[in-house]
């Protein structure tokens, strides 16, 4: 054996990562424009942001964000859907449209020759979409039936179920796609009223990355945009978390279930929140990557399965904070007290330096392997763009995660984490489960997928 | 034009650099020889569970030690397994570049010493849990193993998926792991390709430090596999927990880069893609009859497969929803495509394939995948070319060759109260 083998060869001299420049304008109707320069390959990214979500969507209209995002496709300006994907294929093109909770989407990925007629294409779907009815008869018996699948999905019933217990029938207690009663109840004048009132310029963004001149765009995005008219700003919405005063436990009956979708968590943080850097570094250690705390122990110590995590899901308002895992039905009981363990032990501020440094310096280092394509550099100037980030945001990355200390994760970890008042939901087969489950001590609740009681 | 240099170290190891400044970034990539094709039967599976133990600690790296390693520079890893092939693979800050070297090395010169049966066990639960998330617990889940079970004869080895089954996951000794790693981890039998910011007179020197002394292995065992083509469609219905009926098909086609396979990888564009392609087109849009359709052939080493799969809506019976696809595809062979389709699928090819080059990891494993099935990383330069050059003619012919149903496996998924 030769002695260079024995320890791990030290790191060269750190080369310098700079995010790519971003030129900034905003049109005389308020559409803000962002363009960002990379050349390594003759690709553009062409982005529309609507900051208006699924968030928007009325209670009884759960899912009408979704389904307008749906329909821009189907037909804008002078052409129909299918003449829109003909075009956009012979220009190397694809088109992609869809809502989340914060925001809707319309973008285009295209050789960076064809930016310009992409441009004048983006900006038919953003705000002279038709809507079709023909269209939106099949649309929405197409989600329909994607609701009907995922009666069939753990992953999603589990979903469902655990944003349902924790914020009610309101904001981000349903999910983004509905369900077969809100979207039963769409009509198309709900989506055109939909579309007329949160598709306005002053309430988006256009992102372009890529293979460009941000002179051209500037020039073609001002062509092109420059005829959609503002209109009021949408009011802001509001969200209704169901507070719990202790922790419980409910089980949603899949009888054929080979493994138990566990999910364990409480209401979070907006994106907005000032400790957002402290709550990254935590959650990292905590279950946010591979080498995780949760992970480590339910899958490399235990065995128990193939992948846990924790997420904040930080969004316009307080989205939820979870940890999810499959895991074998028969270790379903120890799988939720390790992960209620792990949830003890981080506000304890039990954090070791080694743990602590490896986590920063992964958050801070992997920054430019995630900002490679042109594709990535549009998603990190559309999240700018969404919560407000600051235009040095990228630049003072590194710095703010690097600040982060012991003190800070053992107080935010105090503040945001609460396992004493935690929803458990477990997705499972219940005559295997019900038991193991009943020795955590915690009341336990049964339900059907649909989140009906069972008796 | 991207700079690939290539060259061979005295152990047989395969080498590929490919300098590029422009993120300070490094891709690290070796592709090994060996996947679920070489497993002998009552070992299916092996292939991939030795790929997680290939994470799990070396002579001188700890258990959970590389991902440790990787991670805390800022570095993401992983690896996958297929039939073909098995890879590893880290990106990191540039800087970096000594450190993913002799991660490599150590595992691929001094894995054993670390090995025990405690990792053993650990690591075939995960991939038990793994089988259980993708496969067992999910709609359709099973369906690509249904149609390998169907569409390849036993003594072939496309007849499992690498996924493998619960009962030989079980089986997995610490003797199997020795004697896999003998016979296939070994320099002559990997291609290590290196991606990104280096200066390429330094990583030859750093290549050569961690790996030149690795010794090469002795003659590899015979191994050949001989495909019979199907005598006859092979059909089945599967009765599963799931709201609708699904068709899945499995065509034959030759190895991948084969004339024939690039011209079907085409078709597949015009068949099945946007909502202008044939089948969306008919199925979904016009007669609605299906929630979705899609086509596509996998990047294969030993032979070739097109598959095809279509959703029945609520209500829509599958014999009708086949011969709708039968019409099309009917439709497609006596009428041709036009020249805005075949255009269409070119420029989606050419996308695609921009996109597979654009970041430096997935650049990394292309250069590997080139070099280890085709014995020539340079063909990244050339890989479009027969693309560019297909006529409508030539993917008609394909279509008419191939997609005949006496060259295909059909599984029909049918809800359980439905069979």
């Amino acid at each position: 054996m030769t002695d260079f083998r024995a320890t791990a060869p030290l790191p060269g001299p750190p080369r310098k990562y700079q995010f790519p420049h971003v030129t900034r304008r905003t049109l005389p109707n308020g559409l803000r424009v962002l363009v960002a320069e990379n050349h390594t390959a003759p690709l553009v990214s062409m982005r529309t942001l609507v900051r208006s979500g699924a968030d928007r969507d009325p209670a009884e209209l759960a899912g009408v964000a979704g389904l307008t995002a749906d329909l821009l496709d189907e037909g804008a300006g002078s052409r129909d859907a299918i003449r829109l994907a003909e075009d956009i294929g012979l220009l190397g093109g694809s088109l992609g449209t869809g809502a989340d909770w914060d925001a809707a989407y319309a973008s285009i990925d295209v050789l960076s020759r064809n930016a310009r007629p992409t441009a004048e294409i983006l900006a038919d779907v953003s705000f002279r979409a038709t809507l079709p009815e023909d269209a939106f008869d099949r649309v929405r018996n197409e989600r329909l039936t994607d609701i009907l699948q995922q009666r069939d999905e753990p992953s999603a019933i589990a979903g469902k179920r655990f944003a349902s217990l924790l914020y009610g029938t309101g904001v981000y207690g349903n999910s983004v796609i509905g369900t077969n009663e809100t979207v039963s109840r769409i009509t198309l004048d709900d989506v055109r009223r939909y579309y007329a009132q949160h598709y306005l310029p002053n309430n988006s963004s256009l992102i372009v990355a890529g293979d460009v001149d941000p002179d051209d765009v500037a020039n073609l995005a001002e062509k092109a945009f420059a005829a959609w008219t503002r209109g009021p700003e949408p009011p802001a919405p509001k969200i209704a978390p169901q507070p719990f005063d202790s922790s419980r436990v409910y089980i949603i009956d899949r009888p054929q279930a080979v493994q138990s979708e566990i999910r364990i968590g409480h209401v979070g943080v907006p994106r907005s929140c000032e400790d957002y850097f402290p709550l990254s570094v935590m959650n990292a250690l905590l279950g946010g990557v591979f080498n995780s705390r949760i992970n480590l122990n339910l899958r490399e110590k235990h065995g128990y399965t193939y992948g846990a995590r924790s997420a904040f899901s930080f969004r316009r308002m307080a989205g939820p904070f979870v940890v999810a895992a499959p895991v074998r039905n028969e270790v379903t009981r120890e799988s939720v007290t390790e992960i209620l363990a792990e949830l003890r032990r981080i506000r304890t501020g039990d954090v070791e330096d080694r743990e602590l440094d490896d986590t920063k310096n992964y958050l801070m280092g992997v920054f430019p392997a995630t900002v490679q394509s042109s594709s990535d550099i549009a998603g990190r100037l559309l999240d700018m763009e969404l919560y407000g980030l600051p235009e040095d945001y990228f630049d003072r990355y590194r710095e703010n995660i690097g600040a982060v200390s012991k003190d800070h994760i053992a107080r935010v970890a105090e503040k945001y984490i609460d396992p004493d008042r935690a929803l458990i939901v477990v997705v499972g087969h219940a005559a295997q489960i019900r038991e193991p489950l009943g020795s955590l001590g915690l009341p336990i609740h049964e339900l059907d997928i649909e989140g009906a009681p069972i008796a | 034009m991207l700079s690939i240099e290539h060259y061979r170290l005295g152990n047989g190891l395969r080498v590929v650099l490919n300098e590029d400044h422009s993120a300070p970034l490094v891709a690290v990539n070796v592709w090994y020889h060996v996947g679920s094709k070489n497993e002998r039967r009552g070992r299916t599976g092996f292939a991939h569970l030795f790929e997680h133990m290939l994470f799990s600690g070396s002579e001188h790296v700890g258990n959970n030690e590389h991902f440790r390693y990787v991670q805390s520079i800022g570095g993401v890893l992983n690896g996958t397994t297929f039939f073909d092939r098995t890879n590893y693979y880290e990106m990191l800050p540039s800087n970096y570049l000594a450190l993913a070297l002799w991660l490599e090395s150590d595992r691929m010169g001094f894995f054993l010493p670390a090995l025990t049966q405690e990792k053993l066990d650990i690591q075939r639960e995960v991939v038990k849990e793994e089988r259980r998330q993708r496969y067992d617990n999910v709609p359709y889940g099973t369906a690509f193993e249904r149609l390998l079970n169907l569409g390849y004869d036993a003594d072939y080895s496309y007849h499992w998926p690498t996924i493998g089954s619960m009962e030989d996951l079980g089986a997995a000794s610490l003797d199997d792991i020795r004697e896999f790693f003998g016979t296939w981890y070994r320099p002559d039998n990997a291609v290590l390709t290196v991606v990104g910011d280096f200066s390429p007179s330094e990583a030859k020197e750093l290549i050569e430090k961690y790996f030149a002394d690795i010794a090469p292995g002795g003659t590899f065992p015979k191994f050949s596999l001989e495909r019979r083509p199907l005598d006859g469609e092979r059909r089945e219905q599967f009765a599963d927990r799931v709201q609708l009926p699904r068709i899945y098909r499995l065509y034959h086609l030759p190895r991948m880069g084969d004339r024939d396979w690039i011209h079907a990888d085409l078709l597949s564009t015009v068949l099945a893609s946007d909502k202008a392609s044939r089948l969306d087109r008919a199925l979904v849009h016009e007669q609605q009859i299906a929630q979705d359709v899609a086509a596509y052939v996998l990047p294969t080493e030993s032979t070739g497969m097109l598959l095809l799969h279509a959703t029945a809506k609520e209500g829509v019976d599958t014999e009708k929803l086949e011969k709708a696809i039968d019409d099309e595809i009917a439709r497609l062979v006596a009428g041709g495509i036009t020249e805005d389709e075949l255009t269409r699928a070119k420029n989606r090819a050419e996308v695609d394939f921009a996109h597979q080059i654009e970041n430096h990891d997935t650049r990394a494993d292309t250069i590997g995948m080139l070099a280890t099935y085709f014995g020539d990383p340079t063909m990244i330069h050339r890989w479009l070319d027969p693309y560019q050059a297909a006529s409508a003619a030539d993917l008609t012919d394909v279509a008419a060759r191939y997609l005949v149903a006496s060259n295909r496996a059909t599984s029909v998924f049918v809800p359980t109260e439905a069979a």
